[in-house]
């Protein structure tokens, strides 16, 4: 191995020269920071700086960098040294720009700006140059599961990309909805009129495809491994159990039509009521001419009803909007009119959802004389008449209709597995002896899609109303295993042409995955990242807090009971680390080292010299930039502040606290993302278990004599640039008023 | 110096499809170009200041995409560039990007000298021209590249020659000219986004007549704290604080008479504006939204639900017919609320016409033959070879569906390159 | 007349959207309605005790099948042709058009209410027009003055006799047509021939009751 030789350089441009004694700061890199090698520069982020650094790299055999500049967020292409260790030292941003240009202010400034470069310095020893995850796989296939029009669509995109791909349809053929319908609703122009599935279309291209391999009437029956190398067990009806190495997986196991026979009063389950699948059935067997009721009596008039069962707000039926629905009932309508323009259709609906194009499929029904009517059903009745009571809004008046037929737009049920959550309580119970919930048990994994064989559970965790989907708008695919993604309606209730997308979108980060994993990489929100989680086994005390803490399922435990982390399944949040109450999980490049040198380097005033300490842990995802754009702004806070940025507020460890306090610090603040139903924590969990974790930390302060408001909690959004100064100067004045912390000088 | 080959993939547009389509074909290991018009990326998402309907930041997502960008060699970013010509075909193409002259080189360290030293304003685009920004200027905290920019109108003037003085690292550099590009690639994506109708066209509405009378673009502005009003929700007219806010949805779309399509967006976006003014005045901020149907689609009716039950918000299911003004400044709203034939003549402190999104390649003309829909939107077709629409370019989509889309586009170009690739190897 | 009016309830069996379609001028243009209302909002009228159903709720009325309320509706007869809801109307609905063709329609079938004064004006207009092949104005406006009875009509008269003036000084109106047939067409056979013949070949075309 290579020599270890450590640098610090001082930028003295952007006024740092002139604000700071760059002097001063060159002498604490050396005597407190115990760098070899210090250099200042005028303009470190020129071209010239940045040669100085490299030849230094190249020649002088410096391997850690300690850049005392500006922050870590700003001049990236500049500061890129990627064989080095590199640590940055917020003076800009994070010092000189946050301080008012007073004499008064100068020496709190100055002292503000060699904790800045003591931590740097400090942080940049305790760093190694990951090396990038040596447990990775080979594969390169793609699993989709659920041979429907998601499906199909991601197995042939990933095709055409030159993967090979696994499908696996658990009926007998593939087509799922899709193959069901008579017609699909248009997704290109003139958006007039129904047009053909494709579904043949897409079955005879992967037919002919020699790079997807399908499995019909066939199930998942385990998988394991992870990201890159996964081993997966397929049983095939009437056949033995097939293994397939895969990389990566798309679930698109699509939906089921919410159960018709739940909406009684909507005559669910009565003759001739029907819902929107029982109708394409009816269309098919018609093949274009008169479509016929079950009875064989030719349609005259239909009725529709949207909504039925959606948008509920009484908590019986589903309470979400499946989208298709009402495009769905224009399509069906137009089945009728096309057949035969003499059958009446009307389409009873309290907002017609139409988005993009197909308005315009709205105006062609219209013109196809199809009969629109905003109303609320209050009771239908099947029957050789069908009778649809109804009040409508427009004229303001309770009515009814009778019709041949009545057509129920009934929601999406997206075929997930089971909920983890209700699962991992069932499991809890059983554990303890209780015989229902041991049925219950068996019962939900009987649901599983993909057998999952983690530590948390056999599936996908689901978001809102069971469905597979992300809770981020700008990142739809961040499901929380990684390498899965969800596709079609089982994220989201969505049409045919949505799906198709969506399954292409899916099929591109699974490929994604399937590509980082086998470079050791990590995947999305710190795509790229080739530090990963270690263990020293030697000192786990087998808690478990880790594995059951990680939000995307990474750790699973070995017959021994030690956790086995699977490097490629981890976003490298942190969060085992911040859980891990013996600290013996870290990072190349960040660790309970890392940060806690930073805390320790920061230089402590005696009680008496009116100069507290505050310490924050700062989420480096909203709440640093937040700050840093404070500085950019130039919003003024307290000098006696010394912040440090964390991968999120998960990844906190509570030593990290309990040390600061005890080593004279007079208050921790923590500045992490929203958690709860809205949360904007990247990695989902992870503020949220901070906060939890730091709660107990409450039981320590008061174990250690000190007053619980010396650890603050503050939930920070990236917008809060002008607002949280304000914080931080409250905070700080509150600190003063409570007096310096007893510790100091111990 | 640009490096691109005919395995480059060219995204054309920074907003969210566009950096979300860069990316995730830059994280598979493929070589892309960056094109964006503006000076920094992020699109109109960076000019909005909540999402729906999580009512999140959009800064926040952009915050991950340029770490995510900062950290990824292989894509480049050519800013304040726009491309005026393709030819070739799928697996070689050879496209002209025009780049305007920032005035300033990639020395600048966002200092801020510059701007302490320029003393003319220009309108502040970012704002919508809300409001006025110096000559040289960051356009926002957010902005990538993090480096000013310096308005045309100064170059050759005293002011121009002051500010290049005051830049110490010599990153002014005011001689600077439009200079055309040509890059290869084997694919490109074409990811422009959308514009706001131009309200004005609506002539019932007064919009530009009547300050009081805004768009549901202009509004985030006045929302953000950190926009032209600090985030305080003032009318133009008179600063007044506006309290009783109607938004009148559909304006433009829907319409033959201006846009075919419906815009998908504009319900959610009004619904999520009705929590602003909540959020500003509480009980005493009132919101009324006119509406032909409310397309809150999937779990965004959870959404729609809420603000319903909201006894500040009202629903009034009319489209509305005209806009007079009273005397003290108030936009008045005429029409009739369909449910059931009521006639309505109501005054309002602030009216915000929710409208539509119109592409933006209807304006910008792609430089290659393109399918496009009757609203102008590129239509997926083999006959595009491989040019691939990518977001509201294709569509009228909300954020999420948008980078659905160029999550999509992306391996449809890939899938190009990868060809190219098989072929060469 | 009111034969008519059953005959055709027996035809279209209650499908007034229908009939409307086929027998009333651009109705097939109802259908198209999307109950936005802004035509409703933009009509100057909106405001007057008379108007009962604007344009939007006459079409929903129509898809309901409410035909008796509609065909005997006062509303229709209220448009003053200002073209507002027309250039409004999201779905280029000539909705201007539509009023008059429902109107039309419900006088042709004999279900227009009675003593309508847009109706009265109407026939008034078109029987002096129709009769000698040009407006005879002083009969017209004596017929539509004197229409509510002598005491009226002077009244009406009197109010309006410096704009009578005007017109007479002016060479716009000749009193002595009053007496007589006043001027006409040189051949009000052809006249009446044309009009015959232009009302068969519209019922041939559209198929409408005459």
């Amino acid at each position: 191995m290579a020599e270890i030789k450590h640098a610090a350089y001082i930028c003295k441009g952007c006024e740092l020269g002139s604000r700071l004694d760059a002097a001063a700061l060159v002498k604490v890199a050396t005597k407190d920071g115990k760098m070899p090698l210090v250099r200042e520069h005028d303009f470190l982020c020129s071209a010239e700086g940045v040669a100085m650094i490299k030849n230094d790299i190249a020649n002088e055999g410096v391997t850690h960098a300690a850049i005392c500049a500006c922050s870590r967020r700003a001049k990236t292409e500049a500061f890129n040294f990627p064989t080095v260790a590199v640590s940055r030292g917020n003076l800009r941003e994070g010092v000189i720009w946050i301080r008012p240009d007073t004499d008064e202010a100068r020496e709190t400034t100055q002292e503000m700006a060699e904790d800045y470069v003591r931590m740097a310095c400090a942080e940049v020893k305790a760093m190694k140059v990951p090396e990038g995850n040596q447990n990775t796989g080979t594969s390169k296939t793609l699993l989709v599961v659920g041979g429907g029009m998601s499906g199909m669509t991601a197995a042939l995109e990933a095709a055409k990309t030159g993967y090979k791909v696994v499908l696996v349809e658990k009926t007998g053929a593939l087509g799922g909805m899709a193959g069901q319908l008579w017609k699909r609703i248009p997704n290109r122009e003139p958006f007039k009129a129904p047009m053909d599935s494709g579904v043949a279309d897409l079955v005879a291209q992967i037919e002919a495809d020699a790079s997807i391999k399908v499995y019909l009437n066939a199930v998942i029956a385990k998988t394991s491994g992870a990201p890159g190398r996964f081993r997966v067990d397929i049983a095939v009806e009437s056949g033995p159990t097939v293994t397939e190495d895969i990389g990566a997986i798309i679930q698109a196991t699509g939906f089921t039509p919410y159960d018709v026979n739940k909406l009684g009063k909507l005559g669910g389950g009565q003759a001739n009521v029907v819902d929107q699948l029982g109708l394409e059935a009816l269309a098919k067997s018609a093949n274009g001419g008169a479509i016929k009721r079950a009875d064989g009596k030719d349609v005259k008039s239909a009725v529709f009803v949207q909504c039925a069962g959606q948008r509920d707000t009484s908590g019986e039926h589903l309470s979400y909007c499946s989208g298709h629905c009402c495009a769905t009932s224009v399509k069906q309508a137009m089945y009728f009119k096309d057949a035969n323009p003499d059958v009446e259709t009307v389409i009873l609906f309290t907002d017609l959802r139409m988005p993009g194009n197909n308005e315009d499929f709205y105006r062609a029904a219209q013109n196809k004389g199809i009969v629109f009517r905003k109303g609320e059903v209050s009771n239908v009745s099947g029957g050789d008449t069908c009778k649809v009571q109804f009040k409508d809004l427009i004229l303001d008046e309770d009515t009814s209709t009778d019709a041949d037929i009545v057509v129920l737009a009934t929601g999406m049920v997206p075929t997930t597995g089971p909920d983890l959550d209700q699962l991992s309580e069932a499991n809890r119970a059983a554990e303890g002896g209780d015989t229902t919930a041991k049925e219950q048990v068996v019962q939900m994994m009987s649901k599983s899609v993909l057998n999952l064989d983690y530590r948390q559970g056999p599936d996908v965790p689901q978001f809102k109303h069971g469905f597979n989907d992300s809770h981020f708008i700008c990142f739809p695919y961040e499901t929380r295993r990684t390498a899965i993604y969800a596709a079609g309606p089982v994220r989201r209730p969505m049409d045919i042409a949505q799906a198709q997308e969506d399954a292409t979108g899916a099929a591109m980060k699974a490929i994604q995955a399937i590509e980082n994993a086998g470079l050791g990489k990590a995947a999305h929100p710190r795509s790229g990242d080739l530090s990963f989680p270690s263990v020293r086994l030697e000192g786990c005390t087998q808690c478990k807090r880790c594995t059951v803490e990680c939000p995307f399922g990474a750790i699973d435990e070995d017959e021994k009971r030690f956790p086995l982390f699977n490097e490629s399944r981890c976003r490298r949040c942190g969060t085992c680390m911040g859980a891990c109450p013996v600290r013996v999980i870290s990072f190349e490049n960040y660790s309970v080292n890392t940060v806690g040198a930073q805390i320790k380097a920061v230089d402590i005033p005696d009680e008496f010299s009116e100069k507290p300490r505050v310490l924050i842990l700062a989420c480096e995802n909203d709440a640093y930039p937040a700050l840093d754009m404070a500085g950019m702004n130039r919003n003024a806070y307290d000098p006696f502040v010394r912040i440090i940025p964390v991968r999120c507020l998960g990844s906190v460890n509570t030593i990290w606290i309990t040390d600061a306090l005890n080593s004279g610090y007079d208050g921790v603040m923590l500045m992490g993302c929203k958690h709860g139903d809205q949360y904007q924590c990247h990695f989902v969990k992870g503020s949220e278990l901070g906060r939890y974790r730091m709660s107990k930390v409450y039981d320590t302060l008061k174990g250690m004599n000190l007053e619980t408001e010396r650890l603050m909690d503050l939930e920070v959004a990236i917008t809060d640039v002008d607002t949280l100064p304000q914080k931080i100067n409250d905070y700080a004045a509150k600190i003063v008023e409570m007096g310096m912390s007893p510790f100091k000088g111990l | 110096m640009t490096v691109a080959t005919n395995q480059t993939i060219l995204v054309v547009g920074g907003g969210i499809a566009g950096m979300t389509a860069a990316l995730e074909a830059a994280e598979t290991g493929k070589q892309v170009v960056l094109v964006e018009k503006n000076p920094y990326l992020g699109g109109r998402t960076v000019q909005l200041y909540r999402y729906f309907p999580k009512m999140c930041h959009p800064t926040c997502g952009l915050e991950i995409n340029l770490r995510r960008l900062k950290a990824n060699p292989r894509i480049q970013v050519l800013t304040m560039a726009e491309v005026t010509g393709i030819s070739g075909d799928k697996g070689n193409y050879s496209v002209n990007v025009k780049l305007a002259p920032r005035f300033v080189n990639e020395n600048c360290t966002a200092c801020g000298e510059c701007n302490k030293a320029a003393t003319s304003e220009i309108d502040d685009a970012f704002n919508y021209d809300l409001g006025k920004v110096k000559a040289a200027y960051l356009p926002n905290d957010m902005a990538y590249p993090q480096r000013y920019v310096i308005d045309p109108s100064v170059v050759g003037t005293a002011e121009g020659q002051a500010i290049k003085a005051a830049c110490k690292y010599g990153a002014v550099d005011l001689d600077m000219k439009e200079e055309v590009v040509t890059l290869n690639a084997g694919a490109i994506v074409w990811a422009t986004g959308w514009q706001p109708y131009d309200a004005a066209k609506i002539t019932p509405y007064r919009y530009g007549e009547f300050k009081n009378v805004i768009t549901n673009v202009e509004f985030e502005r006045l929302a953000d704290p950190h926009g032209p009003t600090g985030g305080k929700i003032l009318r133009p007219s008179d600063g007044k604080e506006a309290k009783n806010v109607a938004f009148i949805q559909c304006a433009g779309s829907r319409d033959e008479n201006h846009l075919r399509h419906c815009s998908r967006f504009c319900c959610m976006a009004s619904l999520k504006q009705t929590r602003y003014v909540q959020e500003a005045f509480g009980d005493a901020g009132k919101s009324t939204i006119y509406y032909i149907d409310i397309r809150a689609i999937d779990r965004f009716e959870d959404f729609y639900q809420e603000v319903k039950a909201n006894p500040n918000v009202s629903f009034v299911k009319s489209k509305v017919a005209r806009i007079s003004e009273d005397k003290n400044g108030d936009p008045r709203l005429w029409g009739v609320n369909t449910e059931g034939y009521k006639r309505y003549s109501e005054p309002h402190d602030l009216v915000v016409l929710a409208v539509g999104m119109e592409p933006s390649v209807k304006n910008v003309a792609i430089p290659a033959e393109v399918m496009g829909d009757s609203s102008g939107f590129v239509m997926a077709d083999p006959s595009n070879a491989g040019i691939f629409g990518a977001g509201c370019a294709t569509n009228a989509l909300d954020v999420n569906r948008a980078v659905q889309s160029a999550t999509a586009a992306a391996l449809r170009a890939v899938q190009v390159v990868n060809q190219v690739a098989r072929a060469e190897a | 007349m009111s034969d008519m009016n059953q005959q055709m309830a027996a035809k279209y069996q209650g499908n007034f959207l229908k009939e409307i379609e086929e027998q009333a001028e651009t109705g097939e243009w109802v259908k198209m309605c999307m109950q936005c209302g802004v035509c409703s909002g933009s009509c100057p009228t909106n405001f007057h005790p008379g108007w009962e159903h604007p344009p939007q709720e006459i079409f929903m009325m129509i898809r309901a099948g409410k035909r008796e309320e509609v065909l005997s509706s006062q509303s229709m007869w209220m448009c003053v042709s200002c073209y507002n809801c027309y250039v409004r109307c999201p779905r280029k609905v000539p909705i201007t058009h539509i009023m008059h063709g429902i109107a039309e329609y419900a006088y042709r079938i004999g279900r227009a209410p009675k003593n309508q004064p847009t109706l009265h004006l109407s026939q008034t207009f078109w029987n002096n027009a129709t009769k000698t092949g040009r407006v005879n104005e002083v009969q017209l406006t004596q017929t539509l003055y004197f229409k509510d009875g002598i005491a009226s009509g002077i009244k009406k008269a009197m109010a309006m006799q410096d704009v009578a003036l005007g017109l007479v000084k002016a060479g716009r109106l000749n009193l002595m047509e009053a007496i007589g047939g006043g001027h006409k067409c040189k051949d009000i056979k052809g006249i009446h021939a044309m009009l015959a013949k232009a009302k068969e070949l519209e019922a041939q075309r559209k198929g409408r009751a005459a």
